[in-house]
């Protein structure tokens, strides 16, 4: 059986504090990844995201459990993990006062690239990622989603096997995204292992071929898309667009409690748990009370899955929050 | 290229990008030795006890301060790197906490080392400072130890902060106390026996007063063994803490 990329186990972190109550920030998370895969560390807000990515990257230590990463213990061996990952943190990191080119030759050193190979990589990881007219910039000068766009850029200079990305996409323009995405497809083509958290679900549904939904630092649901989908059978989504939205729909829709619920001028989207029948019978009143342009039904998106495990998180006792899907 | 090799090539590389700032580092120690010195040489009119005058006595004085001053700007880089975010990022790339406070110390001990030299060979030119050139090697290793001890004790401290406003008072009360209750700026000598005793207690007065006998000579050799162990120990004491506070960033 081949080593797993990562290997988590009862992992758990408590933050504690001078003034109030300790913070279980993960609690008990078990899982592990394959290698080539990339996997999708999805939750609200403080869910135990970026802190259990910090103890994944050697940013902190759990206060009990074990990681492992190519199974090297993050806490026994820290060195040796980071010479086997890069990491995109949350926050903007780059060297401001250096030029585009130097913070990719820079981060490249660390790694310990030969200098000529470094030179070859930042040219072709400069021409991905659109900076030719800025490479000789001091990021100083650059926009938040340039910025953003040299720290995403850095991963790509070295072949670390292990890629962790905490919201990578914050701050970049949709073509960027797409293109990056499609970098991030081909390294786990290659082998390379992609970790990632985004609060975008239509990016991790785009990206992803593993997830793992945690809340208050504890797994909700594990498995591929189609696994996690199938936790919300059921549920439909409904986009009609009208020559003009009739009056008083909004608040007629919102009384059926839908999953998930926009309207625009001319465009209704919903979402709904509620049987096949029901949904049609709904479809076919609204067509009678406005001019309807489009209809699409289709099943539950990654994001009303999302939706769904956080609100039948909310009305349980977080004892027996957890659903687990299946997975590897 | 190694991890410390790294960190050396960042260093350098930032600093690089504002050359007034190395060119001001190199030279400003000589800068005050001609402003302060001459002009206290003049105001104190002859010589020192043990036959100095007070350029040939405050020229280690200065090098000490240099040395501190380089120390406490490296250790305000964290907040810079804080801010940049290029902090918490560098604790994941592969090297371990201790090349990594090593390394960002590295570069401005040659820049110190650099300056030593400087201020050294131009207050022998300018001021007939009597300087002790057979004693380079022990000034290199004074100005080495010492920026990179001084730079380890702001590093507990700069890591340990998190506002760098709270770090600037911080630095203001060491310049204050360390300074000024040293040999740095006066022999200790005639002064009151507590403040001898302060001073004699203070690290910056082990520093200056080996940099003042591998300067001019002067000093008690029994007395420079003990400060330079003395300085070694506060060293690796204030290494040892800067790296436990490293390790202590969540």
């Amino acid at each position: 059986m081949p080593v797993p990329a990562i290997e988590v186990v009862n992992l758990e972190k408590i933050y504690t504090r001078r003034r109030g109550e300790p913070v279980r920030a993960v609690d008990g998370l078990t899982f592990s990844i394959a290698p080539g895969s990339i996997f999708g560390l999805l939750g609200p807000n403080g869910a135990g995201k970026t802190t259990t990515l910090k103890i994944l990257t050697t940013l902190i230590k759990p206060t009990s459990g074990h990681a492992r990463i190519l199974g090297i213990d993050v806490v026994g061996d820290p060195l040796k993990v980071r010479q086997h990952i890069s990491v995109v943190i949350q926050e903007s990191a780059v060297e401001l006062f250096l030029s585009v080119r130097d913070n990719l030759h820079t981060f490249a050193r660390f790694h310990r690239l030969p200098v000529d190979e470094i030179e070859r990589r930042a040219s072709r990881v400069i021409a991905q990622f659109g900076l030719e007219s800025e490479s000789s910039k001091k990021v100083m000068d650059l926009s938040g989603g340039f910025r953003r766009r040299v720290q995403v850029a850095k991963v790509f200079m070295v072949d670390t096997p292990v890629v962790f990305l905490d919201e990578f996409s914050t701050g970049m323009d949709p073509i960027l995204k797409r293109s990056v995405m499609g970098l991030l497809r081909e390294s786990a083509q290659r082998g390379r292992t992609i970790v990632l958290t985004t609060q975008i679900l239509q990016e991790a549904e785009e990206l992803c071929d593993d997830i793992l939904i945690v809340s208050r630092g504890r797994e909700v649901a594990r498995g591929d898309l189609h696994t996690l989908k199938l936790l919300a059978s059921g549920v439909y989504e409904v986009t009609m667009t009208f020559n003009r939205v009739p009056e008083g729909l909004e608040t007629e829709l919102a009384a059926r409690h839908p999953l998930r619920l926009s309207v625009s001028a001319t465009t209704v989207e919903i979402a709904l748990k509620e049987p096949e029948h029901q949904v049609l019978e709904l479809v076919t009143a609204l067509s009678k009370r406005a001019q309807v342009l489009r209809v699409e039904i289709g099943g539950a998106s990654l994001e009303d899955v999302f939706v769904q495990l956080m609100l039948d998180g909310a009305h349980e006792t977080p004892e027996h929050a957890a659903i687990t899907g299946g997975g590897r | 290229m190694t991890a410390l090799g790294a960190v050396l090539y960042r260093e350098g590389m930032i600093r690089a990008t504002n050359l007034t700032f190395i060119f001001w580092d190199v030279f400003y120690p000589l800068g005050y030795l001609l402003v302060f010195g001459v002009g206290m040489t003049h105001a104190v009119g002859g010589a020192l006890p043990g036959g100095l005058d007070y350029n040939a006595f405050f020229l280690a004085g200065v090098l000490g301060m240099a040395s501190f001053g380089i120390a406490s700007n490296t250790a305000w880089s964290f907040f810079m790197d804080r801010d940049n975010g290029i902090f918490y990022e560098m604790l994941t790339y592969p090297l371990s906490r201790s090349e990594y406070l090593i390394g960002k110390v590295l570069f401005n001990v040659l820049i110190a080392t650099a300056q030593a030299t400087v201020t050294v060979l131009l207050a022998g030119a300018l001021l007939d400072v009597p300087v002790r050139f057979d004693l380079l090697p022990l000034l290199v290793a004074a100005v080495t130890v010492g920026t990179a001890g001084w730079f380890f004790f702001y590093a507990i401290f700069a890591l340990q902060i998190r506002r760098n406003d709270a770090f600037n008072t911080v630095t203001s009360i060491f310049y204050f106390v360390f300074l000024f209750a040293s040999s740095m700026f006066y022999p200790l000598e005639p002064l009151p026996e507590v403040f001898r005793r302060v001073a004699y207690a203070n690290p910056i007065t082990w520093q200056v007063d080996v940099l003042r006998y591998a300067t001019v000579g002067i000093g008690e050799p029994r007395v420079l063994v003990m400060e330079s162990a003395a300085f070694c120990v506060f060293t690796a004491a204030t290494f040892l803490a800067a790296l436990w506070s490293l390790h202590r960033q969540e």
